[in-house]
């Protein structure tokens, strides 16, 4: 198992634990079966030793996904994770297809499709319904195993793709990436529905996380980490943490609330900062214009975490004490990232 | 010869399950399928490799006979698209693994690729469990076969689990969605 993926499933579990804990009105049992399930999943994508196996895992996940109790159709829910292994396996039969190089770089194409597609990014999102309870959502995709699938499939296309197909593979992974942050950044804005914008700001974050893997420098698979660590010991919870009911929800603007949306926001202490860095020195070390297009889209994430910060309403109880812990650790890992690299040898 | 001929029956089976509703036909489709996809992988990986996935191949097979909408249905009305779905794929996929690619193992490359591609066209475009959980068996058999595309020779992992996704696809408790 890659130290990388190893850390995203320690982390996945915490989330899961601390939802498990600090989540108003969760539906307990529902989300041990199945988050349980879900991490197990990641678990596999993570240790099993060849890139077929991570694909049939993920087919495994997508068909017990689709299967479990929805508003969506079994065969809506399906599709997505069946495109993405059917591209993930025509990028493999090109890849270890002798030929001339244009199929390499077709592999790529495969290999970032079918990752787009897995998590649930534009161009492939998956349907969303903003009634359906968080474990048949498309958030457990977005936020439970496509941190584990990405950081495979992006280790796996090193050993699968030539140095200049690789280019490629990052290239399209940085396309992708800011086509995330821009639509995940204005539709956040400006949907009505608060909880399709929380689903949007997922997106987004997940577009610096494709620019970060990307770039070929250091810093920004280190900035992708980052990022990675904020969607799912940051945003997931306080997503969960949140009010699930549109009835339930109170816009507020305590301070509370604003240190949220500062959470949120990737603004300073907290750790979305720290990824934020790093994101702008690796792409200006690679290309300074991308650096500046990559500020301009971070600024897309103001209007949108404000409004997902006022939507937590005043967090009581458990609840409460549920934001302060993860605001706490975002700080920690915000002012003191170390420890979170070392721990993935980057 | 032997591996054109087995990459043609994968063709001939994934188009079946493509063309077909009722499980007599899905079932049928998914067999000679199975067979196809085995007999390609036994050419390269080995009897025992070949033995797993035809094992799944006939747990699903066998599943499918006892559930889904009845009798064949075959190529039932407004079926040309799908019927021009499988030339233009087969057609494509021959093109690539026969002309653009080198090298041994065209014959799996075709298979997998027509399997691949048609098991995708008909989860993206049907409504029916049956049919879906059927393209998902074959889907997984498909990619268990590109395991021995590579130069080294496969561990017996990919194919041990495709052959336990594909039974297990079977068996999938789909429930209806509910109206909000």
């Amino acid at each position: 198992m890659l130290p990388e993926s190893a850390e995203i499933v320690l982390l996945a579990a915490i989330a899961l634990a601390f939802v498990f804990v600090f989540a108003p009105a969760a539906p307990r049992r529902s989300l041990l079966l199945r988050g349980g399930a879900g991490l197990a999943g990641t678990v596999a994508i993570a240790a099993v030793p060849t890139f077929e196996l991570v694909v049939l895992v993920l087919l495994t996940l997508g068909v017990l996904h689709a299967a479990v109790d929805g508003k969506q159709s079994f065969a809506v829910r399906l599709r997505a994770p069946a495109l993405a292994v059917a591209v993930f396996a025509l990028g493999l039969v090109l890849a270890r297809a002798a030929g001339p190089q244009v199929l390499e770089r077709f592999a790529a194409v495969g290999l970032v499709a079918g990752l787009a597609a897995g998590i649930g990014l534009l161009p492939y999102l998956h349907p969303f319904d903003p009634d359906d309870s968080v474990t048949v959502s498309p958030i457990a995709w977005i936020a439970l195993i496509g941190p584990v699938l990405a950081t495979v499939v992006v280790a796996s296309a090193r050993g699968l793709l030539t140095a200049e197909a690789g280019g490629v593979f990052g290239a399209m992974l940085i396309g992708l990436g800011l086509l995330n942050v821009v639509w995940g950044g204005v539709a956040a804005w400006l949907t009505e529905n608060t909880i399709a914008a929380w689903r949007y700001s997922f997106v987004a974050d997940w577009g610096l996380a494709l620019c970060g893997f990307g770039l070929t420098v250091v810093d920004g698979r280190r900035g992708a980490l980052l990022v990675i660590f904020s969607i799912v010991l940051c945003r997931l919870p306080i997503y969960l943490a949140s009010p699930q009911a549109p009835r339930a929800r109170t816009l507020m603007e305590r301070p509370i609330n604003l240190v949220v949306a500062a959470a949120l926001a990737g603004s300073a202490p907290f750790a979305g900062f720290a990824a934020r860095v790093l994101l702008l020195r690796g792409a200006t070390q690679l290309f300074w214009p991308l650096g500046l297009v990559l500020a301009l889209g971070m600024l897309l994430w103001l209007p949108g975490s404000l409004r997902l910060g006022r939507s937590l309403g005043l967090p009581r109880g458990r609840q409460a004490i549920g934001v302060a812990l993860v605001l706490a650790l975002n700080i920690a890992v915000g002012l003191y990232p170390l420890p979170i690299l070392e721990a993935a040898r980057l | 010869m032997l591996e054109a001929g087995a990459a043609f029956v994968a063709w001939l089976g994934m188009s079946l399950v493509v063309l077909a509703d009722g499980r007599r036909g899905l079932a049928l489709g998914a067999a000679i399928a199975t067979a196809g996809i085995a007999l390609l992988v036994g050419q390269g990986a080995g009897l025992i490799d070949a033995g797993a996935l035809a094992l799944g191949g006939a747990a699903m097979v066998a599943r499918r006979l006892t559930r889904g909408p009845g009798g064949w249905q075959l190529m039932p009305p407004g079926s040309t698209p799908r019927l021009v779905l499988c030339v233009a794929a087969g057609l494509l996929s021959l093109w690539v693994a026969f002309s653009v690619t080198t090298g041994a193992g065209a014959a799996l490359r075709f298979g997998a690729m027509t399997v691949v591609g048609l098991s995708g066209a008909r989860a993206l475009f049907s409504n029916e469990p049956a049919a879906l959980l059927t393209a998902v068996g074959l889907l997984a058999l498909a990619v268990a076969a590109i395991a021995g595309a590579g130069e080294a020779s496969p561990d017996p992992w990919p194919y041990v689990a495709a052959a336990i996704v594909a039974a297990g696809a079977g068996w999938v408790s789909v429930r209806t969605a509910h109206a909000a």
